[in-house]
């Protein structure tokens, strides 16, 4: 463990100097302050994780300097030490924010024992706070990704409806260029008025349809990159992410990972969004006291990932619309009933597949089948085949760098 | 040289294209069908010695993979090529998976599709050769035999 840099704050020299001596030889690095004012103005300047306070000093007073600390620096733990007199005060700074208090005389084992588990709450809270930040971050990918799928589906929509006018637009501009090329109509006035007019339609017809078509391809191509997946590290670290959860809720997690899976050429972001996606709906599922089995298994092509709860399972005749995007069973505002519509979206742009099985009262199974090297090159982006092998080869030198890359 | 003409039956159920489509094919010597639904293509196809058809993925009822199967299955020489939005290349491939000749994105040029109409048609033609002459064939063993 880190050394652990503290702040003895006391009027009373004699008391103050030995004090800070022998906490220095317990291992602590320890500065001293002889009145409030002088503690601030050290905070500002120097490391502290914790500080020792006494609570009657002349000018500021004990309290005061509590609150002045917590206002600023919120992450500092305060201890107290009180005379028996002043037990009530020390009640007071525990109010206003201080860690615990000791009373004078002290002995110096308690006060070491206090610091230290000063220490592991200041240790505890950064973790939340870290997991609660990272949680933010992840949240709002997610909400970006959902809300790039309904586009997705939206501009989808619309380019399908616009091309079929399209096509008739085309069809009859060219059938009446067909017509204007007949024989009969050689010598007809202002012919070339005509042609010239259609030609125009003809190469507005072929704007839009290009328009058309880079939004479909837009909405397609997704911004990848591939690496190896270390899936049994992306995994543990999608289960810290939900830790808090789980804990929170009493759900066990059990982990079915055949020892050292062959490692995967894939897209560690995206496959943990959607491991996300299954954790997140299983943890929902099961709403309390259950168990979430993780299996990875491996075959020569293929890496299986089954993410299993025992909540209540799927009704048979959910099972077949859950891939679908708005569809969810979740109250307003808990789901977007985009959860397994973008997991499956993700999956299958990797190559792989999404499958359930689930029977009412014995839980669910997702199972997310991944091609350990992609394949159908093509169809993922759409056409730009080369593209995607110069995406591919600029990746593989890079590869170090991006496992690298901290998440 | 003579053109025989392809007989061609256009599924979509957009009529003003298939109405413009068709006046473009019978323009340059073709003979054309319409037909507004996937059923109403199967029931034609029972009536009418078809070469080639054009069939539109997309449509309401019974749709184009659905249709094309349904094809296949009872006129499998009739060679057929899938019309597909962008948004649905994959079940144009999937289409030719079952056995479509080739598919074409909308809106199409003309000139691509008249290519591919003119290939499918021609390995039709093709086929039938060779079926003919397996029969010949096997009559003349069948007549060896005797």
């Amino acid at each position: 463990m880190e050394t652990i840099h503290l702040l003895l704050v006391d009027d009373e020299d004699s008391f103050r100097q030995p004090l800070s001596k022998r906490l220095a030889k317990r291992g602590f690095v320890v500065e001293q302050a002889a009145d409030g004012n002088q503690c601030l103005a050290l905070l500002g300047e120097k490391r502290i994780d914790v500080v020792v306070l006494d609570v009657k000093m002349p000018g500021m007073s004990g309290i005061d300097v509590v609150q002045n600390i917590k206002n600023k620096y919120p992450t500092i733990e305060v201890i107290l030490l009180t005379g028996h007199a002043t037990t009530a005060s020390g009640v007071e700074g525990i109010k206003s924010g201080a860690f615990d208090y000791l009373t004078k005389p002290i002995e110096l084992d308690q006060l070491v024992n206090k610091i230290t588990q000063a220490r592991e709450k200041i240790l505890r809270l950064a973790a939340e706070h870290k997991e609660a930040e990272y949680r933010k971050k992840i949240e709002q990918q997610m909400v970006a990704t959902e809300r790039l799928a309904s586009l997705g589906t939206l501009a989808a929509g619309v380019a399908h409806e616009i091309n079929n006018p399209l096509a008739i637009i085309s069809e009859s501009t060219g059938w009446m260029k067909q017509l204007l090329a007949r024989d009969e109509l050689k010598g007809m006035h202002r012919r070339e008025d005509f042609e010239k007019a259609l030609g125009k339609v003809e190469k507005s017809v072929e704007r839009a349809k290009r328009i058309t078509h880079q939004l479909l391809s837009f909405v397609r191509k997704t911004d990848s990159s591939f690496s190896q997946v270390d899936l049994p590290g992306l995994i543990e670290e999608t289960l810290q992410f939900l830790e808090h959860e789980t804990k929170k809720r009493n759900i066990k997690i059990i982990r079915k990972i055949a020892s050292g899976p062959a490692a995967l050429w894939s897209d560690p972001y995206r496959i943990r969004q959607a491991l996300i996606n299954l954790l997140t709906n299983a943890v929902q599922a099961i709403g309390a006291e259950g168990e979430i089995t993780l299996a990875v298994e491996d075959s020569v092509d293929h890496t299986a990932l089954t993410v299993s709860d025992n909540g209540p399972g799927i009704p048979r005749e959910n099972l077949a619309r859950i891939f679908e995007p708005f569809f969810s069973t979740k109250s307003p505002g808990e789901g977007t009933g985009l959860g397994l519509f973008v997991t499956r979206g993700i999956i299958e742009k990797l190559g792989g597949t999404v499958t359930v099985d689930s029977e009412v009262g014995k839980g669910a199974s997702f199972c997310i089948r991944l091609p350990k090297q992609l394949k159908k090159v093509d169809e993922f982006v759409g056409g730009g085949a080369e593209d995607w092998i110069d995406k591919v080869s600029s990746h593989l030198k890079d590869s170090d760098v991006k496992e690298k890359r901290s998440l | 040289m003579i053109k025989i003409p392809t007989r061609v039956m256009l599924v979509d159920d957009e009529k003003d294209f298939v109405e413009m489509l068709s006046l473009r094919l019978e323009e340059i010597g073709e003979r054309v069908t319409s037909a507004y639904s996937g059923r109403e293509c199967l029931q034609m196809l029972e009536k009418k010695e078809i070469d080639v058809v054009i069939l539109d993925i997309l449509m309401p009822g019974m749709d184009g993979i659905a249709t094309l199967k349904e094809i296949k299955n009872k006129h499998p020489l009739v060679e057929v090529i899938m019309l597909t939005g962008h948004g649905t290349t994959e079940s144009a491939v999937d289409g030719m998976k079952l056995g479509a000749f080739d598919y074409l994105l909308k809106p199409a040029r003309f000139e691509e599709l008249t290519a591919k109409l003119e290939s499918a048609r021609q390995r039709k033609d093709e086929q039938e050769e060779r079926i003919r002459k397996a029969e010949a064939k096997l009559l003349l063993r069948r007549s060896g035999d005797l």
